[in-house]
């Protein structure tokens, strides 16, 4: 339908674009025009754009004509065969059907017959009619204003009473709660209600959303040209010449301003060329047409020049906070907050040999002794090693001793120094439940801290730093490969390795992360290169890749070929090319670029989304600024509950300083902050070893947080019995009970008719204390949209509002879980409590006693005591009559329990 | 009763289409008035609003068979040829008192028996055998009142209702069964006033209400479930139901409650209390592009003077030739729907019709036109050969 529409409408407007001549517009410049040849013009101006105006009416007019008439056509078509379908199975039922209404039809017409030779005894219609109140009574079965009434009566069938559901809004089931979208803000939108018992209809506006619909109209002013007004334009200068007095004439014709004309014009203008354009080379080279066809294929399939490009999507539509895409909570283009610390490359080789990956690998084409260089070099150090824990430590006091012996080079930096070491030694274990394996590698440690000085290395700090870190870097890695010399034995690498690293002793000023394999790789790269060949003939992409596969693996060539460039290049020329990136690159190291392509990475994708992330910024700081809710910041002041404010995670680089924005806005850094484990302003989690974090000793409860396994020490629950690596189930007393709102470790929740009111949320099955329900879900709006909402649903007196933090309000009414059912009262079987769940506000309802199977559960709204409605007024508790709190327009809203059980 | 009673709302002046875009308007004068209608009866059935009429389009065995809703009470009558005559065949009444029914559409049960369904305050839907005269079930599902019930004419066994609680639904009246809910993250966020289905494309729903838009609805990945519906002999509440809560197209048409929906071939007639009635196209995205709101043609306009309250329905003959409205005042327009510019065939009033009314029925040939009046009354009008 759509394709007919504009294909009809271009041919009605084709004739009118095609009597123009092909060349450019004249432009009539008029110089020296007496007045009364301007009056002409103007006469002759506005005439013909009234003929115009006329002429597109016209073919308007023709154009709806032609349109109407196509779809009479069709519909026409259409009744009659449906006509005819009705009249079939009339023919076939006829025989059987006739007892039924037929019958009372034929019955009917038949008493007509009879009744119209009757005297006009009858009442008369309109009196006949029964009224509500005696409906039961038998009703005459004939109204006739002509005619006479019958006596013959029909007696009405009661149909049984049923009772409906509860009233509701229809609803969608959220598992986790949604970011609302733009399409579902009501702010700036006009709302009509129409008040049952005032007969009135209301349009909801006050001057707030006044000032927002004009905002929008000052926006939305562009005015969109239609085909007749392109055509009246494109006449009117092909006729008139290009004139300011034209344009003046057209604007007020079209409604809009002359620079729109003019735009408009000259967007025609090209347009009448392009086509003019093609209509050409069809004409002139058709041989060449059908050679550019076949390029253009080729030319679509254009690859994403770079991996910054190619990835594009994923760093926009990838949550990686959820781990998913197109987030609901978070949302798409989320600004991308890069870790300080980086995990260490991840290696599979457990064994000391490492075998081949295939036939192409650099352990069979390369030597052999490089070859395994390329697989092992990473490999040595992740080797597990138990010792090596020991040996850490020890190397780490030796290093203090050295540092502090270094005093001079610089206190602050000392201290610095002894901070990144202590918690690399102390806080390895995190990470590793997601990788399922739980021996700290000490190698995590070395690359930590080669990092972090290779950072500062970057940044202008005195020389004094780099000596001191290069000194002490050496020195833990001759404990290592002494450490896996203990263990593995003879090495053929651990010659060399010594006596290098003996020569970087000596030389101090020596590239700080320049690793010893590397050193022998690069020997080795003269006597390689004669036997692979691999043409440099590595794309953009693919070096992307090759980065990439630096930081993930190290240099590990089985596994960055295997994993990030199959089907493009073999393990052999990857490995060649590292070779060569080390024989060419003046200085860094592949570890080194990997650190810094993640720096480059960072400040291109800034060029690049640059924009889309400044709007983001200004949108939060304005949301920031105009949305606090005074009273929110009332119960911050209070300090009873716990400072409910909006997480959002900061890319500060190493430690926070004074102007982070999680310190600032009041909040913890998260996990997914930027700044490294050991910035003071993080949460450290909980340390708890039996106490199963149910009780205020456990600091991440007591802060309203649930623990977090990647956070906590010993929080974490197991499956298996730890041979496939994964931590094992402890014994059930043992476990974390702080999790459950995470891991949905919920009650079946029951959904009926309410014993107090509408509907009602049951359990299932009974609950002891303290138990975990089930999760509160919703839409998250802005306090201003909770408002606007508000203000509908308070004259319904149904809300599903909840307060969640300083920045969001949950609406469950079209969007939630069956617990927004769970009804109000002031002596409760449950609470709800917002908990901070993985950097995320939750609400959780838990039961305050133990609960029944079937029971209601029923929790405290703890609406403001001058919001609430008055099934929700309590009567005389003090504590509910602080009167300071500042009577604002805000609605009633659910808010959660404040203080702790 | 106070709902749809409510007085004018004032709508600001639709966005003008630009030049080029302009709809052909009917005129209420230039019309040729080619027909004349009189008055042949009036029915009083009591002092209660009456909120529906309609004739039973679907069987041609019963097309002179009409139903009327209002009160607690639904009566099926037969419009006889003679003197403007009306018989009384059925009468329903709900023993809730407090029901009102604010609608009917008849359907056809799996033996070819004419059914009745009806449904109003309550939103529980009654579906009656008026062949036999019984009662035969309720669907309840529905959070609030339901405002529309209308049938697919090509499966007359599917019914769809348009509800108070945001939401349209699909049932199956033989296997009792709801197939689908359209409603969710893309549906109405108001009551839902009006539905209506395509008359050809059966994988078509138009749906408005108050949110002021008009929805259209797509089947088409759903239609495996209308196909279950028809054979399910589980009980109904086992059925899959399932969630649309995409619309196909959303148009937003009208500055007001959009109070009545009817598709007119592949183009819309939709009116909100603009006093006019107006005929549009939806311009469908092309695949791709996701716009929130779809862009319209707006091609004619039908006035109609005096209808500034909402919950007033026209209607329209088998053929889609006249479309019938009557207004505030108890006055009744009859326009050619199919032509262009629009003709106003007749302009119906009578010195004792004066309240407002709220739905018309037409019959199959446009020859008869039924009003169903806020104070009770049924007015019927016959073409004057």
């Amino acid at each position: 339908m759509a394709m007919t529409s504009s294909s009809t409408h271009f041919a009605i407007a084709a004739p009118l674009l095609s009597s123009l001549p092909a060349e450019a517009a004249p432009s009539i410049t008029q110089e020296g025009v007496h007045v009364r040849d301007l009056e002409n013009m103007h006469a002759k101006v506005a005439g013909t754009l009234e003929k115009l105006k006329k002429q597109v009416q016209a073919d308007r007019q023709m154009y709806i004509k032609m349109r109407v008439e196509s779809n009479r056509e069709q519909l026409k078509k259409y009744t009659e065969e449906l006509a005819k379908l009705n009249n079939s199975p009339k023919q076939l039922s006829k025989g059987q059907e006739l007892e039924g209404l037929e019958s009372l039809c034929l019955h009917n017409e038949q008493v007509l017959g009879n009744l119209s030779n009757t005297d006009e005894s009858g009442d008369k219609d309109g009196k006949s009619g029964p009224d509500e109140s005696n409906l039961d009574k038998l009703m005459p079965i004939i109204f006739g204003s002509c005619l006479p009434g019958a006596k013959t009566a029909v007696r009405p069938l009661k149909l049984p009473k049923v009772e409906n559901v509860p009233p509701y809004t229809t609803w969608i089931y959220l598992d986790r709660n949604q970011r609302m979208t733009e399409d579902q803000s009501v702010v700036g939108r006009r709302r009509i209600y129409y008040d049952s018992d005032g007969n009135e209809t209301l349009i909801a506006s006050d001057s707030e959303e006044e000032d927002a619909g004009e905002e929008d109209d000052k926006e939305e002013a562009k005015h969109e040209f239609t085909k007749g007004e392109d055509s009246i334009i494109w006449m009117a200068v092909q006729e008139l010449g290009f004139s300011p007095m034209l344009l003046e004439e057209l604007a007020a014709l079209v409604g809009t301003k002359h620079e729109d004309i003019e735009a408009r014009y000259d967007i025609l203008l090209r347009e009448a060329e392009k086509k003019v354009d093609t209509r050409l080379q069809e004409i002139k080279v058709p041989e060449t047409c059908n050679v550019v066809k076949s390029l253009s294929p080729e030319d679509k399939q254009t690859q994403p020049k770079d991996l910054l490009a190619a990835m594009d999507s994923f760093d926009n539509l990838f949550c990686r906070r959820c781990l998913v895409f197109d987030c609901r909570l978070h949302g798409c283009s989320q600004a991308i907050v890069h870790p300080s610390e980086r995990q260490q490359p991840w290696s599979n080789i457990e064994d000391g040999i490492p075998l081949p990956c295939s036939k192409h690998c650099c352990l069979l084409i390369l030597p052999s002794d490089s070859g395994r260089n390329f697989v092992q070099t990473d490999a040595l150090a992740g080797l597990k090693v138990n010792k090596r824990k020991q040996d850490l430590l020890k190397s780490s006091q030796k290093q203090q001793d050295l540092s502090s012996s270094q005093n001079e080079d610089g206190d602050d930096l000392d201290t610095e120094h002894k901070r990144s070491r202590t918690t690399s030694g102390g806080e390895i274990a995190p990470s590793s439940y997601r990788q399922g394996v739980l021996d700290s590698t000490s190698k995590e440690t070395v690359e930590s801290s080669q990092k972090t000085t290779q950072d500062r290395g970057d940044r202008p700090v005195d020389v004094g730093s780099d000596k001191l870190s290069s000194k002490w870097l050496c020195l833990t890695r001759d404990k290592h490969t002494e450490g896996s010399d203990k263990v593995e034995g003879g090495f053929p690498l651990e010659a060399d390795s010594k006596e290098l690293i003996l020569s970087k002793k000596n030389n101090v000023p020596a590239p700080l992360s320049m690793d010893s394999e590397e050193e022998t790789r690069t020997n080795v790269s003269a006597r390689g290169k004669g036997k692979v060949e691999v043409a440099n003939n590595w794309t953009m992409l693919e070096m992307g890749l090759y980065e990439k596969g630096l930081q993930i693996f190290g240099k590990n060539s089985c596994l960055i070929a295997k994993n990030l460039l199959k089907g493009f290049k073999s393990c052999a020329e990857v490995a060649q090319y590292t070779l060569e990136q080390e024989a060419s690159g003046d200085g860094p190291d592949g570890v080194r670029r990997c650190t810094d392509s993640l720096d480059i990475d960072a400040q291109n994708r800034a060029r690049m989304y640059g924009g889309r992330r400044k709007g983001r910024v200004r949108k939060l700081k304005y949301t920031w600024k105009s949305v606090v809710h005074p009273l929110i910041r009332k119960r911050m002041a209070n300090g009873k509950d716990q400072p409910c404010r909006q997480y959002t995670p900061c890319s500060c680089l190493f430690t926070c300083g004074k102007q982070c924005p999680c310190l600032l806005n009041g909040t913890c850094c998260e996990k997914y902050c930027g700044c490294s484990k050991s910035c003071k302003n993080r949460f450290r989690g909980c340390h708890c070893a039996k106490s199963q974090c149910c009780s205020r000793q456990c600091p991440c409860f007591a802060a309203g947080r649930e623990c977090d396994p990647d956070v906590c020490r010993n929080c974490w629950v197991g499956c298996g019995d730890g041979t496939l690596g994964g931590p094992a189930v402890r014994g059930d007393s043992y476990d974390c009970r702080n999790m459950k709102v995470m891991l949905k470790q919920q009650q079946r929740v029951l959904l009926g008719r309410s014993d107090v009111a509408g509907w009602g949320a049951f359990l299932k099955n009974p609950v002891g204390k303290h138990e975990y329900l089930g999760e509160y879900t919703g839409e998250l709006i802005s306090h201003r949209e909770a408002d606007k909402r508000g203000k509908i649903y308070d004259r319904e007196n149904s809300s599903f509002l909840f307060n969640l933090n300083d920045q969001y309000v949950l609406d469950a009414c079209r969007k939630g879980d069956k617990l927004k059912f769970a009804n109000h009262s002031p002596n409760p079987n449950c609470h709800a409590k917002v908990i901070m769940v993985s950097g995320d506000h939750r609400v959780g309802i838990f039961a305050k006693e133990r609960i029944l199977a079937g029971d209601e559960i029923f929790y405290d709204y703890r609406y403001e005591a001058d919001r609430a409605p008055i099934w929700a007024k309590k009567q005389d508790d003090p504590n509910q009559k602080v009167q300071d709190l500042p009577t604002t327009s805000g609605r009633a809203r659910k808010l959660p329990e404040g203080k702790p059980f | 009763m106070a709902l749809k009673a409510a007085g004018p709302a004032q709508a600001t002046a639709a966005k003008p289409g630009g030049v080029g875009m302009e709809p052909v308007v009917g005129s209420l004068t230039a019309g040729k008035k080619n027909r004349e209608y009189k008055v042949t009866n009036r029915l009083l059935e009591g002092k209660r609003p009456l909120y529906a009429i309609c004739f039973n389009l679907i069987d041609s065995r019963f097309h002179n068979v009409f139903a009327s809703a209002g009160c607690n009470r639904v009566t099926v009558y037969q419009c006889l040829t003679e003197g403007g005559a009306v018989a009384v065949l059925h009468a329903f009444i709900d023993e809730d008192k407090e029901e009102e029914f604010y609608t009917v559409s008849w359907a056809v049960g799996d033996n070819g028996s004419p059914l009745l369904a009806c449904s109003g305050s309550n939103g529980v839907i009654r579906i009656v055998d008026c062949g036999k005269g019984s009662f035969l079930k309720s669907f309840i599902g529905h959070g609030d009142s339901v405002n529309e019930l209308r049938t697919q004419t090509l499966k007359p066994c599917l019914i769809a209702s348009a509800s108070k609680d945001e939401s349209v639904r699909l049932w199956n009246v033989n296997t009792g069964v709801c197939i689908l809910i359209f409603a969710g993250a893309g549906g109405h966020r108001n009551e839902v006033l009006s539905v209506d289905f395509h008359p050809s494309d059966i994988l078509k729903i138009a749906s408005c209400g108050m949110d002021n838009t008009i929805k259209i609805w797509s089947l088409k990945e759903f239609w495996s479930y209308v196909e279950m519906s028809f054979t399910w002999s589980e009980i109904p509440s086992k059925f899959p139901t399932k969630y649309v809560q995409f619309p196909l197209f959303n148009a937003l048409v009208h500055s007001n409650y959009v109070d009545c929906t009817r598709w007119l071939g592949d183009f819309i007639l939709s009116k909100s209390v603009d006093n006019e009635i107006v005929l549009w196209e939806p311009l469908y995205k092309e695949p791709g592009i996701t716009a929130n709101e779809g862009k319209v043609d707006v091609l004619q306009k039908y006035p109609v003077p005096d209808c500034d309250i909402w919950f007033i329905k026209f209607s329209c003959d088998f053929h889609f030739n006249t479309l019938i409205i009557g207004n505030r005042d108890g006055k009744v327009l009859v326009w050619e729907a199919q032509t262009s510019p629009p003709t106003l065939i007749a302009k119906l009033s009578h010195s004792q019709c004066k309240s407002p009314i709220r739905q018309t029925a037409t019959s199959y040939d446009g020859s008869t036109i039924l009003c169903c009046c806020e104070d009770g009354c049924i007015w019927r009008w016959d073409l004057v050969s």
